[in-house]
């Protein structure tokens, strides 16, 4: 502090010292006296000689009480070491000192204080040169308070830099990296010291790296931002070349005119791998939700062939009831004509009610939602033999497909056909099952025949048609033991429907082939 | 085959009702038919060898139901089920229940009328059984307290000399108390008398 450099405060000073005129000339001590701050004077052995006006009020003593040794009980007695001994080095190199120590202010409380001192070297003329202390004390509570306050809250900060788990990293106006956390070694894998001074481009992949410098140039040129400063998402490049995707968020700091970049680098590779495995499950879901779907149309039809059955079942049952009756009367000879006619007459009605219900199926079948689309054959194949699975391996049988390449789509109901296929990739199972002494062979063809259309093929080593070729397709003829009669019926009128045909053939040397035919979409008549 | 013997047929459809009526009728059957397993039960237990021909799938009481509730009702009439789509928990399930028999529509005429024969050969059995033990009872209970506890004493192994000890009496009344006995029960024989009073045990045991 200048106050020993003494700027003239002539007119403060008269004001003080009322009784002087300004003319007269400037007394030192006067000065003393009217500067703000605490001024001691000490001789070599550590007593007072003078203690100013601010220091009697301050410490509340008057002069008496601070002269001799008196005014050290106002040093606090921590620092009273500290400084006596400044004030050696002081007198030993000759030179100005300045410390800091707590003076007691006359309520008690200590004030820090910014000690100031100065050797001064007197000669009388006849004696040996004096040595005096000038001390001179400024109080600095306030701004020690201010201070520590300030180092509390840096060190705060630098506490949350240091401790926070995203890396963060600051950069100069060159783009080089000026400081980074320990976090960055975890999130990138570089030590902080390795990448002071680097660009930051260092931690980017090449691809961002010109888009960055781009950037950042413009920046510093326009003050215009082009990215959100809070939370963008980038990508990262660590020590051992791995890319991984980061959230970036930064601020800016000017001082003393020049610019500091602050970026907080998230590692959000969790984060990102969460997302993508809900992405992977939600898609997992819908699909599965689609199966759902298809699978309960294919068991709609189940249960349908099952409520057919009973339905039918009951007319065909009092038809056998009914004929048997008869054949059983006609045997004993005792079969009455009218008996004969009334069972007859029934045997008719139930007849006509079978089929009345094969009607309704048939209707309920054509009514059924048919949507349909443009089918590539040997896509809906394949999703048939993906739904069999290990049918084929469970029952030791070698499935082979022939597939025609770049078959033209037709129209059709996706599910329906697949209902089809699987029908008869079924019973071409059931059929080989049965032969235990024979190589177990499915085929499954697809094909352009003769008149242009698709032609599906299924062909088995299995038991074979035998004499009952035909009959196969009449709704509840059945060679099978658990057998309901209705897949082929169903699967005929499903292909008619789509203006195809649907038949089997024996196959050679064993087994038997179920063909159908769908019709180009685009082409024919329609 | 007892002629007196009635076929009982529940199924809710008319025209298998009819004609199954018609068919157990052929072969000299006699056939009642019901179109609900309630209507069935309205009518009195009949008093001759008799079966159930019976539909799975009933309106209101469900075949399988109409069995158990039979069964709680303590009415043991044999059942041939008949069931236009049946499963085989759902046969596993009556067949356990005493079931005679589980048939799928349309069925072989012969598979019904066998099982029909079958049923009421069982019930007819079970009747005569029934009756011969009722017959027993009362031939039994016809004796005199003395003659009883003298039976059962000798059946028991007794001798004709202890069981004049524990009565008190001389061992020429326990040997008239006996051969009376003998004679109403109808025994033929020691060996027989013993058989019959094994077989009013058995149920009388059974119970308690």
């Amino acid at each position: 502090m200048p106050f020993l450099s003494l700027p003239v405060f002539t007119k403060m000073t008269s004001e003080t010292h009322g009784a002087r005129r300004s003319t007269e000339p400037l007394d030192l001590r006067d000065v003393i006296e009217s500067i703000p701050a605490l001024v001691l004077c000490a001789l070599a052995d550590g007593s007072a000689e003078f203690a100013n006006r601010a220091w009697q009020e301050y410490s509340g003593r008057p002069l008496q009480e601070l002269t001799g040794g008196g005014w050290q009980t106002t040093i606090h007695p921590d620092d009273i070491a500290k400084f006596f001994h400044e004030s050696t080095v002081a007198l030993v190199s000759g030179k100005s000192t300045e410390t800091e120590a707590r003076l007691r202010r006359a309520d008690g409380q200590y004030h820090w204080f910014s000690i100031r001192k100065t050797l001064a070297v007197s000669r009388s003329r006849n004696s040996e040169p004096s040595l005096r202390t000038l001390i001179a004390c400024e109080d600095i509570e306030e701004r020690k308070q201010e201070e520590s306050a300030r180092r509390y809250s840096e060190e705060r900060h630098r506490l949350v830099v240091e401790t926070a788990s995203d890396a963060v990293i600051s950069l100069d106006e060159s783009g080089a990296i000026l400081l980074a956390n320990p976090a960055t070694t975890r999130v990138f894998g570089y030590d902080p010291a390795e990448l002071i001074g680097k660009p930051l481009t260092i931690l980017m992949p090449e691809f961002l790296r010109k888009l960055h410098e781009a950037g950042f140039k413009r920046y510093l040129a326009t003050r215009e931002r082009h990215i959100n400063w809070q939370g963008t998402e980038l990508t990262g490049l660590r020590k051992n070349g791995q890319e991984f995707p980061v959230e970036i968020s930064f601020g800016e700091l000017s001082k003393d005119g020049h610019r500091v970049f602050t970026g907080f680098i998230r590692d959000i590779s969790e984060r990102k791998q969460a997302e993508e495995i809900r992405k992977q499950a939600q898609k997992a879901i819908q699909t599965a939700q689609a199966e759902l779907a298809r699978v309960s149309r294919l068991t709609t039809m189940g249960e349908l062939a099952a409520s057919i059955a009973h339905e039918v079942n009951q007319p065909l049952t009092a038809v056998n009831n009914n004929s048997s009756a008869c054949l059983r009367l006609l045997a004993n000879q005792s079969l009455q004509p009218d008996v004969l006619r009334r069972a007859l007459e029934e045997i008719v009605a139930d007849g006509t009610r079978a089929s009345a219900i094969i009607a309704r199926i048939r209707a309920f079948i054509k009514k059924a939602p048919v949507e349909k689309s443009r089918l590539d054959v040997n896509e809906v194949i394949g999703e048939v033999l993906a739904m069999m699975g290990h049918g084929f391996e469970e029952n030791g049988i070698s499935l082979q497909s022939d597939l025609a390449q770049a078959l033209p789509p037709v129209l059709g109901d996706r599910v329906q056909v697949q209902q089809v296929l699987l029908n008869l990739i079924m019973n071409g199972i059931e059929a080989i099952t049965a032969v235990t002494d024979q190589p177990r062979s499915l085929w499954v063809e697809s094909r352009i025949d003769e008149s242009g259309d698709i032609l599906v093929a299924v062909r088995d080593s299995g038991t074979g048609l035998g004499l009952e070729a035909d009959r196969v397709f009449t709704p509840f003829f059945t060679t099978k033991a658990n057998g309901m009669g209705m897949g082929l019926a169903i699967s005929r009128s499903l292909i008619e429907s789509h203006g195809g045909r649907l038949w089997g053939t024996p196959n050679h040397p064993r087994g038997a082939v179920f063909s159908f035919t769908l019709p180009v979409d685009g082409e024919g008549p329609s | 085959m007892t002629r007196a013997s009635v076929v009982f047929v529940v199924d809710d459809d008319p025209s298998v009702r009819s004609s199954l009526k018609f068919l157990l009728s052929s072969v000299g059957l006699q056939v009642e038919s019901f179109d609900s397993a309630e209507a069935f039960l309205q009518r009195k237990p009949p008093d001759a060898p008799s079966c159930l021909v019976l539909d799975v799938r009933l309106h209101g009481l469900s075949g399988l139901d109409f069995q158990r509730e039979l069964a709680a009702r303590n009415i043991r009439i044999p059942i041939v089920f008949v069931t236009g789509h049946g499963d085989i928990p759902m046969s596993v399930r009556a067949m356990k229940a005493g079931a005679i028999e589980f048939l799928t529509k349309p069925y072989r005429d012969q598979d019904l009328l066998d099982a029909v024969r079958i049923a009421l050969e069982r019930d007819r059995a079970r009747r005569e059984q029934e009756r011969d033990l009722t017959d027993l009872q009362q031939r039994f209970n016809a004796l005199t307290p003395r003659e009883q506890e003298v039976i059962s004493m000798v059946v028991s192994g007794m001798l004709n000399k202890q069981i004049a000890a524990e009565l008190g009496t001389a061992e020429n009344t326990v040997k008239v108390h006996r051969s009376r006995a003998m004679e109403k029960m109808n025994a033929q024989s020691f060996a027989d008398l013993v058989r019959m009073i094994e077989k009013l045990k058995g149920p009388a045991e059974k119970a308690s």
